[in-house]
């Protein structure tokens, strides 16, 4: 029986850890996502962010806990099986395929089970390309991509496995002021226009807090803070995580 | 899908023509029969280079799925004395059942995994072959295939029509939507999962359609030699297969074919060097890789036509 409260969350985290022998990059996790709702997830290098994010899409399992998405047990697929359920991912390292153009990559995703609708995949890859800024560059070979464009190219290929939930992994890393400028209005539309939920990694503050509407802030692989930007950027747990003690708390330290 | 070029086009119709007319001009059996091997070398480089070529994942054991097919037409025209025309589709299952059975434990795995299991395959199948020798002949194999074809050059154009059809058919598959994926697989796994794409059952079914023609060519070869044996499983089968595909231009299957038909006729042109012929033919394999580490007759065909695509 589900909890007819409960029918609204997209994804719900529960309980989620995950160890590396003594080290626990994520510890105890819970958290659920709305659907249409826009979270981020805060945290400084190596507070267990994108190890989170592997676990959700299946490219790592956890040691504990479980992971409902829609409604179902997604722990243990595999990540393609992840992706076909409706929730796709973009890498923070860019991988293209190399030695494709701009279309064929995002083809490669049109084939999905998830796309199969989608009778004409070239007229549908380029509608992509087309949607990220990178319309009329088809042909183009992506090893002469600028990092910018790259994320455009990731976030073209999770969208035609027509995801309900994109995950984006620190898509500002590496941009230009300019660049994050673009990129974040081109991520604001698509939660707008195409109904997603989406969740996001990053630890450049000021894109961040603009875009999100909650924020998850986690610090050593914990969960320390849930609540819209303007009440996290209070918390002094995170202000800790981000910016250390007070000087008197170090002296009396 | 993306179109073949005309020229593409126009070059293998006259590739497969004069290899159709070469014995007309030197009529003797000879001949015939070395070009019936070469092109059924073509058609194991070709099959070869579906899999490995696109997909990046490396088969050191082709010898298995030829050997399995040559096998079965062994079994089935000597000993079982069936009709020779039935050694043909049941040599494309054999070698696709043995595929599977390789492919299923190892394609899932990343790494050498899968080179090492095909090359263990082929190795234990050549010893299971001595092993069982009452059914098998052991090292003498087994004698008396009735051939197919009465006439040789009759054989050979056969054979020579199978090989078009396997280059064009893999040609087309590689081409299509997908050939793209096994591309894309050869690129980066974690992004063809990340895209939603089963790599698994792709890697698998691209060496099923491998194994199938190189069971098929297996089954041809047979029945061209009237005999089998052991060696056909032998590791010397796989390497100079991939040597081949090297020579032809990792990838491109019509590269494969043509450069299987070039070496295979090079060792039997060198036979009058004798004990010379290995060390000549070895080095000019080494002189081709070494300077030309993307091969040599796909780019050479790319270059030469350019100015007509």
């Amino acid at each position: 029986m589900t909890d007819p409260l409960e029918v609204h969350d997209l994804l719900k985290v529960d309980g989620v850890t995950k160890r590396f022998g003594g080290l626990t990059a994520v510890k105890n996790a819970s958290f659920t996502l709305k659907k249409g709702e826009f979270t981020g997830i805060l945290g400084p290098n190596g507070a267990g962010k994108t190890t989170l994010f592997n676990i959700l899409t299946g490219f790592m399992q956890p040691t504990s806990g479980t992971i409902h998405f829609n409604g179902d047990l997604v722990r243990e697929l595999a990540p393609y099986k992840v992706v076909n359920r409706g929730m796709a991912r973009t890498f923070q390292l860019t991988r293209p395929f190399v030695g494709m153009n701009l279309l064929e990559n995002v083809l490669v995703a049109c084939m999905s089970p998830r796309a199969s609708e989608d009778k004409n995949k070239e007229e549908r890859a380029s509608y992509l390309l087309a949607q990220v800024g990178l319309g009329g560059r088809d042909k183009e070979p992506v090893e002469t991509l600028p990092y910018g464009d790259l994320r455009r190219l990731e976030i073209a290929r999770a969208l035609a496995t027509r995801p309900d939930l994109l995950l984006l992994d620190e898509p500002f890393a590496g941009l230009g002021s300019s660049e994050i400028e673009q990129l974040a209005q081109l991520i604001r539309r698509l939660h707008r226009e195409e109904n997603l939920t989406i969740l996001l990694i990053e630890h450049k503050l000021r894109e961040f807090m603009a875009l999100v509407s909650r924020v998850i802030a986690m610090n050593f692989g914990e969960i320390i803070a849930v609540g819209p930007p303007e009440e996290i950027v209070k918390n002094e747990k995170v202000i800790e995580a981000y910016i250390g003690k007070t000087e008197e708390a170090h002296a009396s330290a | 899908m993306k179109r073949i070029a005309p020229i593409d086009i126009a070059g293998g119709i006259l590739v497969v023509a004069f290899l159709a007319l070469l014995p007309m001009f030197a009529a003797s059996n000879y001949l015939t029969g070395v070009l019936t091997v070469c092109v059924i070398y073509g058609i194991w480089a070709s099959s070869w280079d579906f899999m490995s070529g696109l997909t990046g994942r490396e088969n050191f054991g082709h010898s298995l799925f030829i050997g399995a097919g040559a096998y079965t037409a062994g079994f089935l025209s000597s000993i079982w004395s069936a009709n020779p025309w039935v050694s043909l589709p049941l040599g494309v299952v054999i070698a696709i059942a043995f595929s599977l059975l390789v492919g299923f434990p190892t394609l899932r795995l990343r790494g050498p995994y899968f080179a090492l299991a095909m090359l263990s395959a082929s190795a234990i199948l050549q010893r299971l072959c001595l092993i069982f020798w009452e059914y098998t002949g052991g090292e003498e194999g087994i004698y008396g295939l009735d051939p197919l074809m009465k006439n040789p050059l009759h054989y050979y154009w056969f054979v020579l029509a199978i090989l078009a059809v396997t280059v064009i058919t893999l040609t087309l598959l590689a081409r299509s939507h997908w050939g793209l994926l096994l591309r894309a697989i050869r690129g980066d796994e974690a992004t063809c999962q990340a895209a939603g794409i089963n790599v698994t059952f792709y890697k698998i079914v691209s060496l099923m359609i491998s194994a199938g023609f190189a069971g098929l060519g297996g089954a041809l070869y047979a029945h061209y030699q009237l005999q089998v044996s052991p060696p056909l499983f032998s590791v010397v089968v796989s390497i100079t297969v991939i040597i081949m595909v090297y020579v032809g231009g990792i990838g491109s299957i019509y590269g494969a074919a043509v450069a299987a038909i070039l070496l295979t006729l090079l060792t039997e042109m060198l036979r009058g060097f004798g004990e010379y012929r290995l060390w000549i033919y070895t080095l000019t394999l080494m002189l081709i890789l070494f300077f030309l580490p993307n091969g040599l007759i796909a780019p050479l065909w790319r270059r030469l036509t350019e100015r007509l695509r």
